[in-house]
């Protein structure tokens, strides 16, 4: 398995809403096909500050004729964003991946649940997309809970329309959607799904998670959730993306999230 | 019969010699940038490095630091992993193998939090097949015990640096810490106590503040600096120490490129390590064997030793 680092012209890059940027970049076709859940990271070349790529979910991917095209959907968070931001069309950026592992797909569980917190849409939405085509499910099949803090965050939901029939909103400030947390929300309808047939897929902010991974305790659902952290190699090498897990016997281990994860099993993290 | 014209253009001596070790070129990993190999093996072909130096390596498992262990400065990073590693048996178990299968020499770096601990490691990593040299991290700065104070004791490091000779015939390189007075002191020392060469620098200790939480940004609070930004003080450090040793010097610190590298080189070290520069170019250790070919292609030079050690000031 040859890899590279791909150099990426910007087709696009829109702010689409305050904050939340959508960028299309193109680059050579030998780059594989993305999972669901996998990243990339990516990269302005030369430049000293900010020193490292920024680890990015993939949120969609085609293939052209002789080239191939990945969408990031990003929040403005800190200095590379913002520089990642301010870049135009035909500017270029390093690319390397599709990084990291993917969501686990049962093919028992015919009802899929997915729960995102703001930016958590992306992999999630990647995800539905995957399920739709490569696994059949059907529209109906698949609920979104989406949450943010308002309306200004909820973004890529004209997408997430086409693919999942049930979806719910929620905001802090009920500005759009349900007013509450996601995860209230989820809870609300949570005796309504079996959960023998049913896939819980999250990703959010570390805080949504651990009130998910609460609600969930002691229930015999199966949650997979997509975790987020600072990254120097996106390979596994650097051990810099530690997440506390309990494994099997029960003992405290780090994992990587670049190479171990970015998906794991919510029961297994210990939150802080 | 096929002429690669490519190849006979570049036609140069690359090969160095750190006391018995023979390596194809002067190019090596640091430890702890380049895991065990396999994490890089899809961009970099490893036989054409000149060695690859393993994450460090203690006698059991090590956890390692709570996050968060990484952040972001201006040209480099800060780091507090706290050598979380699989162990040296689990390494011999598991990792050897996939590194024996290729042609590059292997340099374990070992780790201990006793005498005895650096004694037992370098004992087992002796006795198999495939390890080319030890490399003996006294200067690890975000481990509570053994670590930076052995590194930072003349004493010490050359007491830690007898017990491992005592308990192996590979090649022994003790990799020196920056987080010292006078670190040519340290050099001599372990020189005295018969380390084979020595490498520098390990990352210079440093800190940085969460200006929302008023907090710092590593749970371990400080961290290790590496990067671009610690190049000069490398560079100082190593043009100290090759003016006071006899062995052979392995230079470390912020080279992204060749030009870097070549800094090192002509001031007298025999070999260098690329670490930081893997993480945002996973193919940085290729990109600088290429250049350095070229450089001394360009320059008419037919051999990399020519140039090392010619500084002139």
């Amino acid at each position: 398995m040859a890899r590279d680092i791909y150099i990426g012209e910007i087709l696009s890059n829109e702010e689409i809403q305050k904050e939340y940027f959508l960028m299309k970049v193109k680059f050579a076709s030998s780059f594989d096909d993305p999972l669901p859940g996998q990243f990339v990271m990516i990269r302005i070349a030369g430049l000293n500050d900010p020193f490292l790529s920024r680890p990015i979910s993939i949120y969609s991917f085609s293939r052209g004729k002789n080239y191939c095209s990945i969408e990031l959907l990003y929040r403005v968070a800190g200095k590379g964003t913002q520089i990642l931001a301010g870049l135009i069309k035909s500017s270029q950026v390093e690319i390397h991946g599709p990084l990291g592992g993917s969501f686990e797909i049962d093919e028992s569980k015919k009802q899929i649940i997915f729960i995102a917190g703001g930016i958590g849409i992306a992999p999630l939405s990647l995800l539905a997309e995957y399920l739709g085509r490569n696994v059949c499910l059907s529209k109906e099949s698949m609920s979104f809970y989406l949450g943010a803090q308002t309306a200004d965050a909820i973004v890529g939901l004209d997408k997430l329309q086409k693919l999942c029939y049930h979806i719910q909103v929620c905001t802090d400030d009920g500005s759009v959607g349900r007013k509450g947390l996601v995860t209230e929300a989820f809870q609300k309808n949570m005796n309504k799904y079996s959960a023998a047939v049913t896939m819980i897929y999250a990703c959010g902010p570390k805080a949504m998670l651990k009130t998910l991974s609460k609600i969930l305790s002691g229930s015999k659902f199966h949650c997979q959730v997509s975790l987020e952290e600072r990254m120097a190699c996106g390979t596994g090498a650097c051990m810099g993306c530690a997440i506390a897990i309990s494994d099997n016997q029960g003992n405290l281990t780090y994992k990587r999230v670049c190479a171990d994860g970015p998906v794991f099993d919510i029961q297994q993290i210990v939150w802080e | 019969m096929i002429v690669d014209k490519k190849k006979i253009k570049t036609n140069v001596n690359l090969a160095v010699e750190i006391g018995s070790l023979k390596i194809k070129n002067p190019v090596m990993t640091a430890s702890g940038t380049f895991g065990y190999g396999e994490e890089y093996a899809g961009y970099v072909d490893l036989n054409l490095l000149g060695a690859i130096v393993v994450k460090g390596l203690s006698l059991k498992p090590r956890l390692g630091n709570p996050p968060p262990r990484i952040m972001e400065t201006a040209g480099g990073m800060l780091n507090a992993v706290g050598l979380q590693n699989i162990g040296v048996d689990i390494f011999i178990e598991e990792k050897l193998p996939f590194l024996q299968n290729h042609d590059v020499a292997v340099i374990a770096n070992i780790y201990g939090e006793s005498y005895l601990e650096y004694q037992k490691v370098a004992g087992k990593l002796s006795s198999v097949k495939g390890v080319h040299a030890l490399e003996v991290n006294v200067s690890c700065p975000n481990v509570k015990k053994g670590g930076l104070s052995f590194g930072s004791d003349p004493k010490a490091a050359a007491e830690v640096t007898r017990r491992v000779k005592g308990e192996t015939n590979l090649p022994v390189i003790v990799k020196l810490t920056p987080n010292v007075t006078d670190i040519a002191a340290i050099a001599q020392s372990v020189e005295k106590a018969g380390a084979d060469a020595v490498s520098l620098i390990n990352t210079l200790a440093g800190m940085s503040v969460d200006l929302k939480t008023r907090t710092p940004h590593l749970k371990n609070i400080t961290g290790g600096l590496s990067g671009p930004a610690i190049k000069p003080v490398a560079l100082r450090m190593v043009w100290q120490v090759v003016n006071r040793v006899s062995i052979p010097v392995i230079g470390i610190g912020g080279i992204m490129n060749a030009e870097d590298a070549l800094e090192f080189l002509i001031l007298g070290a025999k070999a260098v390590q690329i670490g930081t520069a893997n993480f945002i170019n996973p193919r940085a250790t290729l990109d600088v064997i290429e250049g350095i070919k070229k450089y001394l292609f360009d320059n008419k030079i037919k051999d990399i030793n020519e140039i090392i050690g010619t500084f002139k000031s």
